[in-house]
């Protein structure tokens, strides 16, 4: 069809429409937003590729939607990565294939069916075009204004030294302004916390998450917490770009998640982790820790224990006692792309495990290995107690 | 109440529109030569041996593009081909699937149920309507003759050896073929495959397109800017696509290439006494040659530019259309409103408008 381009934009509106309204029901039905986000990101990129169309594209045969629509499809997904549209792929592909299909669909057939003169109108839908814009745009400000108005309240932690424990009980975004410090630690309790740019100084954990989901911890700083650093019972979380320091610490584990696998995944990464027991402690959960940096544990490096399901992928170990990445007591763990270095054997022990080891699979465990680079240590792997460790 | 004048392909075409748009026969008077629509071009289509639409899977009278008849051939031939090719502008459909399509359109809409016997020579505006050559009075009315006759060249009209390419005919030993559009190139081939030396007489080279015109003027991407331009902008883009063209493709260059390297084909600019000589030379053009249009020119006063009468871009001729009536052009009369007014497209652009125009009176 040659469009006008009047006739591209009411086509993409027209044919967005439904697109946005499934979106609004799935996010309704999920209790997530990234429907509504994705469809509207559907649109906003198909009316600005629109534009350029117009100019580049005089006439638009058939067969030019299939690769248009690749084209439009790459340019979604590079945008929903850049603005953490947080879409699952295989739901995002669906959702954008189904769009498509529907907009063929329309464009072929039931347009030229309600509007004779569709074709010769380059694809404009008369007064229709206007009321359906108007009723998409009523259906994005709606769906932005719920958005809008259940957003959590952003709290801001001013510079300089804030008393703690903090108990965030409600939903919110804590955003610490540069220099500011929590002394005594922070508690979550409620689902649908952000915690961001904050250093937690003492506390019995420097961060306790406690029976609480969706809980976002960025840029975080724990410093001399008392058992772990950072601490989660019964609670999904994302944890990202922090730093825990537990040199001194004798029993506390950097970051300790436990008692979450019935929940969804939790994910730990680019941290470092500094002393303690263990940098990272895996405890019942499905998990990924991935890109992190964790360095001179005295027990272990990375735990993962307890029938826990985990990727442990992209981490540097150095400088731990007894054993590098240790996966334990039926536990499926996915160990990859590790760097393991310096581990060094315990002296006080006598148990054969912590002989230096870089991977252990023990207890019935299985550990799927593959492209770890183990170095400065005594032994590579090993596997204790019934449990093994395969290679692809 | 309104009436058609003229029962081709563009008269039904409009009637078609009309009867989806809610009119009921009785409401619809058809006035033509001949009950089938496609008496007409059934004879001229056979007469070049035609097989293959140059129209594409929207190239039918249904007053909606979809179905178009790819969606047709691929149901009964349980076949995705269709689509695909008509997804790739490669679908062109056969004179017999049109055809066909056309006959059960024809009793869907009860065309016979609207269609009288006559031929229309007046209309003339009146008090409440128009005055349609003593069937009455009605408020709109849409003018659909027709090509105004086969167009001769001056030097061949007497000559016994001439025969127009749109009339019945065979193909003598050797054959001079004048023109140079999609009836000249059709003929080519049906004088090779005959057997038939073939020398094509023409005076310039002819365009190769897809359609009769690009396809940016199907539609209102190309046709603001046509409806824009002032008459003597119109009247040569009019004559620009005029010019002869046919398509481009293997089909069509492959059997003239071949008979070319054998000796049996070749172009020449003049006539050179072969004992057959085919006018490929299509129709007279201009409302000048139909004396309906003319004297409705003349008796009215009517507006023209060049071969044309001037047309609203909604196909109605503005000096005597109004709220209460309607006087609109459909077929290759209605150019000066639509450029491909002559196909199957251009048909439904002025049957869609005239619609709007009879419905919108309708409801009021």
């Amino acid at each position: 069809m040659a469009y006008t381009l009047r006739g591209r934009i009411e086509s993409r509106v027209a044919a967005a429409l439904v697109p946005l309204l499934a979106g609004c029901i799935l996010a309704l039905v999920l209790q997530a937003w990234w429907p509504v986000e994705l469809a509207g990101l559907m649109l906003g990129v198909g009316l600005l590729f629109d534009i350029a169309y117009h100019r580049l594209v005089t006439y638009q045969p058939g067969w030019a939607a299939l690769p248009l629509g690749l084209l439009e499809l790459g340019a979604i997904m590079g945008l929903a990565h850049l603005l953490h549209v947080g879409a699952p792929l295989w739901a995002a592909l669906a959702f954008y294939a189904g769009s498509w299909l529907l907009a063929q669909a329309l464009g072929h057939a039931i347009f030229p069916l309600a509007r004779l003169s569709y074709g010769e109108d380059g694809g404009e839908l008369g007064r229709a075009g206007a009321g359906l814009a108007a009723t998409a745009l009523v259906l994005l400000a709606a769906a932005g204004g719920v958005a809008w108005a259940t957003q959590p309240p952003v709290v801001h932690l001013a510079a300089g030294v804030h008393e703690g424990p903090l108990v965030l009980d409600y939903s919110q975004q804590l955003v610490g302004e540069p220099g500011a410090v929590v002394r005594g630690g922070i508690i979550v309790t409620a689902d649908d916390v952000t915690i961001r740019d904050v250093t937690v100084v003492g506390g019995e954990h420097g961060i306790q998450v406690e029976s609480a989901e969706r809980v976002l911890l960025e840029r975080v700083n724990v410093f001399d917490a008392t058992l772990d650093g950072i601490n989660v019972r019964r609670g999904q979380v994302t944890i990202r770009d922090c730093s825990v320091s537990m040199l001194g610490n004798e029993f506390g584990q950097g970051i300790d998640i436990s008692f979450t696998a019935d929940l969804a995944p939790s994910l730990v990464e680019n941290c470092l982790l500094t002393g303690g027991q263990e940098g990272i402690f895996l405890d019942s959960v499905h998990a990924m820790a991935r890109g992190n940096h964790v360095r001179r544990t005295t027990l272990r490096g990375i735990t993962v224990t307890e029938m826990a399901m985990v990727a442990v992928e992209g981490n540097t170990v150095e400088d731990a006692l007894g054993i590098g990445i240790f996966c334990s007591d039926y536990s499926m763990c996915d160990i990859r792309e590790n760097s393991i270095t310096g581990i060094r054997p315990d002296p006080d022990s006598s148990d054969s495990m912590r002989e230096g080891y870089g991977i252990v699979s023990h207890y019935w465990a299985h550990a799927e290995v593959e492209d770890n680079d183990v170095s400065r240590s005594p032994y590579e792997m090993g596997e204790f107690s019934d449990a093994y460790i395969t290679s692809e | 109440m309104c009436a058609i004048v003229g029962g081709g392909l563009a008269g039904f075409c409009a009637y078609a529109t009309l009867r989806k748009g809610g009119l009921e026969p009785a409401e619809i008077v058809v006035l033509g030569t001949d009950p089938d629509p496609a008496a007409v071009w059934r004879i001229r289509s056979a007469a070049i041996r035609q097989r293959r639409m140059r129209s594409e899977s929207d190239g039918h009278c249904a007053p909606s593009s979809f179905p178009g008849l790819a969606v047709r051939a691929a149901l009964r031939r349980r076949s995705a081909a269709p689509l695909v090719q008509s997804v790739c502008d490669r679908y062109h459909p056969s004179v017999d699937e049109f055809l066909e399509h056309l006959e059960e359109l024809r009793a869907a809409t009860r065309w016979d149920e609207s269609f009288q016997r006559s031929r229309v020579d007046r209309v003339r505006a009146v008090d409440g309507g128009f005055e349609v050559d003593g069937h009455g009075v009605f408020p709109h009315v849409l003018l659909a003759p027709g090509h105004p006759g086969l167009a001769w060249p001056d030097e061949l009209a007497a000559d016994s050896r001439a025969v127009h390419a749109y009339e019945p005919h065979d193909f003598a030993d050797t054959v001079e073929i004048v023109g140079a559009g999609m009836a000249a190139a059709t003929e080519w081939l049906n004088a090779l495959a005959a057997g038939a030396s073939v020398v094509s007489v023409r005076r310039r080279e002819p365009e190769r397109r897809p359609l009769n015109l690009p396809r940016e003027l199907f539609s209102r991407r190309g046709l603001a800017g046509y409806h824009r331009s002032v008459a003597a902008e119109r009247i040569a883009i009019l004559e620009r696509y005029g010019a002869p063209s046919y398509p481009a493709g293997r089909a069509w260059d492959e059997p003239v290439e071949s008979a070319r390297r054998g000796g049996r084909f070749r172009v020449a600019s003049e006539l050179n006494g072969a004992p057959q000589v085919v006018c490929a030379t299509g129709f007279k053009r201009g409302f000048r040659h139909n004396p309906l249009l003319a004297r409705l020119v003349a008796e009215h006063g009517l507006e023209t530019a060049g071969e044309w009468i001037v047309l609203t871009p909604d196909s109605t001729v503005g000096s005597l259309t109004d709220a209460e009536r309607t006087l609109a052009l459909a077929g290759a009369p209605a150019q000066w409103a639509f450029p491909a007014a002559d196909t199957l497209v251009g048909a439904k652009y002025a049957a869609r408008r005239f619609h709007r125009k009879v419905s919108a009176w309708r409801t009021r």
